[in-house]
């Protein structure tokens, strides 16, 4: 493990005279982490310009602050407001947004604050471990692996649709149908396109997210009208911003697992944030005792997400760092800023780069830290946004995302995406049908359908014998079984409890 | 007071109205010029990146590169194209791909021939990898393995390399299977590492890292002399034609673009990338330059599209299946 290393651009980074740039891209991450519509990948996108004249360490710095502050900005409105302020955060509004209507957001905004810190240092020390294994980590995906991993992921849904199972199946059917939009990049066909130019690379993921997480909320409020936080829950005390601190020391497994899966599904490339967040909320609601109080206010429904969110940054570095091949977006950008400073990633870039590179990960776990810390100090102040009055915050908070939305890449088309998704968002919360299954469903979509298009290509049609000879794909396939199996597990023994 | 202030503003946005009007300047000065990127982060990305200040200084203009990625560079290349022929607005074109939509029969918004060509800044090569460690030593044993080779493609038929390959081992008579869909050229070169193909088509400059540190090994590069020693060209093997394989990035504009206009864009450019610091850039990171002015630039493209459209009915085959 390179402790030594991580030790050096500790020292680099108090001698340098750039520290300040970790606290600039914090700023500059919390708050696109805070507009709905704008992410880490906006952030970074609109940063690239302003690194060209710099050290490419203090590029590092300025790029890896913005990027690990993000998660914790989405997380403030997704707990206040109910709309995730990045894509990843969906999962923390399940329970995020129950504790402020019930007047406790201070409850929930510590234990993100601190989850989210947490996870980031948990993951900074799980990507030092791994980094000497990354090779044959990434070895270990191909296609048949990619493929059935996203069936695992879908498989979740059905758990994070406790009780309204058949909802949640269509809400997903549905997401299924959209991903499946644009041009399949095996076959090159065009489907579902019309004549659009707009649909060829599919429905794009952050309008739909935004227009169904934010417009639709939005929607929700102005018909119901008053404000987040009822009359009689407002004479609850502001405070309890410690006792979320201190709920996420008393849940640590729940921490440690969703740092963990945060990790694990963060180092895959493709699969993303989103579902990395989700996994960890549904995972900690299956093994659950008591399952019923997910959805409803359960300080673990916060507390897992967020480590995860945070957790995957450091861990999408991996292909980046390994190969010099970005695995996720943010990445992608991340590398195209050495690029433009004369260094070429490839392959040798953790021996050749490693003042960049180590720089970039402290930076980004320093940031997770440092917005959780902006974050609890502003706490106070947020949280009075909730008693505003819906007839001033609803359209502010229209006007904002949609602005933001078209802005992050120019086209209108996501403009007209983001308000129709808004009003079918808004017709799922009426009547009740999960919308995150819809999401999760359209970001997997395409994944699954690729991975197994090129698996049964490869494999000549025989996937069977393919997929037995990869012990990977196996023990995937073991777990599939199991997450099918838990609920009949679950039941029997509650049965027999009854009748014990 | 607040009248005041009013005032104040209202007269200093008319002053300011006034100086602009004033100062409308012949191009390039009055405004930005849009250098359009029809791809996210990558090659064509660092290209226009690193060129824009330098062109800045050169046109004393300023110079925006804007990524306007999407429909595997379509549309990028319609904003260019329908953009008004001032001089503000131009971009990178992927070549030969850009040329695919209109071979293999799609609705293109384009038309290749009206576009006003004003360099090209890079021509890669391509080479064709193996894993270092694969049992294939040579492209004959590539083309007996007793069932069709597979490559990795980056999904869609304007990739440059997935033409390469399917005309070089369709002419050769190989049996061959592409595996498309990876997300990026470093994808799919990762697969091969994997082992999920056999082989991929890529640009030599960006395998270079992985043949030294031996991830991947070369059995043949599009060259007329090899490069990477020990390795055969495609010209050895008795196809010298297909030298002509390999991505270029170019840069036009929309059609009509006035020729003292273009004249100067394209001086522009090639001054640019003879400066020593782009030099030094384009070495240390793999990303050579391969300058043509602006004539030079539509031979070169009327010949590239001269070239692809021989195999228009190979090409119309295996990607359009008709």
């Amino acid at each position: 493990m390179d402790f030594g290393l991580l030790n050096d651009a500790f020292a680099e980074l108090i001698g340098s005279g750039h520290s300040h740039y970790i606290f600039m891209g914090v700023l500059v991450g919390l708050t696109f982490g805070v507009i709905p519509g704008l992410g880490g990948t906006t952030a970074l996108a609109l940063l690239i310009p302003v690194t060209y004249t710099m050290d490419p360490v203090a590029a590092m710095y300025l790029a890896g602050g913005s990027m690990g502050a993000t998660s914790f900005g989405g997380s403030m409105t997704a707990i206040l407001l109910n709309t995730p302020g990045t894509p990843p955060n969906a999962a923390t509004t399940f329970d995020g947004y129950p504790l402020t209507r019930q007047g406790k957001a201070g409850l929930a905004i510590g234990a993100s604050a601190t989850a989210s810190a947490l996870g980031g240092l948990i993951g900074l020390i799980s990507l030092l471990l791994v980094i000497p294994l990354a090779r044959s980590i990434i070895y270990l995906f191909g296609p048949p692996e990619f493929f059935l991993l996203t069936i695992l992921c879908l498989l979740a849904i059905a758990v994070a649709t406790l009780g309204k199972l058949l909802r949640g199946l269509i809400a997903a059917g549905f997401g299924l149908m959209a991903a499946f939009v644009g041009m399949d990049s095996v076959s090159g066909e065009l489907r579902y396109a019309g004549d659009l130019d707009y649909l060829w690379d599919g429905i794009p993921l952050v309008p739909v997210l935004t227009g169904m997480f934010a417009i639709s909320q939005m929607l929700h409020l102005a018909l119901k009208g008053g404000s987040i936080v009822s009359d009689a829950n407002r004479k609850t005390k502001l405070s309890g911003v410690l006792d979320g601190m201190k709920s996420v020391f008393r849940h640590w497994t729940h921490l440690l697992r969703g740092s963990a899966i945060g990790t694990v599904i963060g180092a895959i490339p493709g699969l993303g944030g989103v579902v990395a967040s989700f996994f960890a909320y549904s995972s900690a609601a299956q093994t659950s005792r008591d399952p019923e109080s997910f959805g409803k206010g359960n300080i673990i429904g916060v507390i897992a997400p967020e480590a995860a969110n945070n957790a995957k940054d450091g861990a999408s570095l991996l292909p980046a760092v390994a190969f010099g091949i970005p695995g996720s977006a943010e990445s992608a950008l991340l590398l195209s800023i050495l690029v433009l400073h004369g260094i070429e990633p490839g392959p040798s870039i953790l021996v050749e780069s490693q003042r960049e590179i180590y720089g970039l990960i402290l930076a980004i776990t320093l940031s997770a830290v440092g917005a959780s810390i902006v974050g609890l100090a502003c706490s106070r102040w947020l949280m009075l946004i909730t008693y505003v009055k819906v007839e001033v915050l609803v359209p502010v908070v229209i006007t904002v995302t949609l602005t933001a939305v078209y802005v992050l890449e120019g086209k209108f088309g996501d403009v007209i995406v983001c308000s129709i998704m808004g009003v079918i968002g808004y017709l799922m919360i009426r009547f009740d049908y999960p919308r995150l299954s819809f999401i999760i469903a359209l970001v997997l979509g395409k994944t699954m359908e690729q991975a197994f298009h090129q698996s049964m290509i490869i494999s000549d049609g025989d996937l069977v014998s393919y997929i037995a000879g990869r012990p990977t794909a196996v023990v995937l396939i073991f777990c599939i079984v199991l997450t099918l199996m838990l609920p009949a597990i679950r039941s029997y023994r509650g049965v027999r409890k009854k009748t014990i | 007071m607040i009248i005041k202030m009013k005032t104040i503003a209202c007269t200093l946005l008319a002053l300011t109205s006034l100086l602009t009007g004033a100062a409308h300047a012949e191009w390039p000065e009055d405004k930005a010029i849009k250098l359009v990127i029809p791809f996210g982060p990558g090659g064509f990305d660092a290209y226009a990146r690193t060129l824009a200040p330098a062109l800045e200084k050169i046109l004393g203009a300023v110079v925006v590169p804007e990524n306007v990625p999407g429909a595997g560079g379509r549309i990028g290349a319609n904003t260019v194209y329908r953009a008004r022929p001032d001089g503000y607005t131009i971009g990178l074109w992927s070549m030969p791909g850009m040329t695919m939509p209109a071979i293999v029969g799609e609705r293109v918004r384009y038309d290749l021939n009206k576009l006003s060509w004003i360099a090209q800044l890079s021509f890669d090569k391509y080479a064709l990898a193996v894993k270092a460690d694969s049992p294939i030593r040579t492209f004959e044993d590539l083309c007996d393995l007793g069932r069709p080779a597979t490559f990795s493609g980056q999904g869609g038929f304007t990739e440059t390399a997935s033409i390469a390959t399917v005309i070089t081992m369709a002419e050769l008579g190989c049996p061959y299977k592409i595996v498309t869909g990876y997300q990026s050229s470093g994808q799919a070169t990762l697969a091969v590492m994997r082992g999920d193909v056999d082989a991929r088509v890529n640009p030599l400059g960006s395998l270079l890292p992985y043949i030294k540190s031996g991830d991947i090994r070369l059995l043949l590069t599009y060259e007329h002399e090899t490069s990477v020693a020990g390795v055969p060209t495609i010209e050895e093997l008795g196809h010298g034609e297909y030298i002509n394989f390999g991505l270029r990035r170019v840069v036009a504009g929309p059609p009509g673009l006035p020729d003292h206009i273009r004249k100067r864009l394209s001086t522009a450019f090639i001054e640019a990338m003879q400066s020593p610091e782009l030099k030094e850039w384009s070495g240390k990171t793999n990303n050579p330059f391969s300058p043509l002015d602006s004539e030079q630039t539509a031979l070169a493209m009327q010949e590239v599209m001269r070239f692809y459209e021989q195999y228009g009915d190979l090409l119309r085959t295996e990607f359009k299946g008709n």
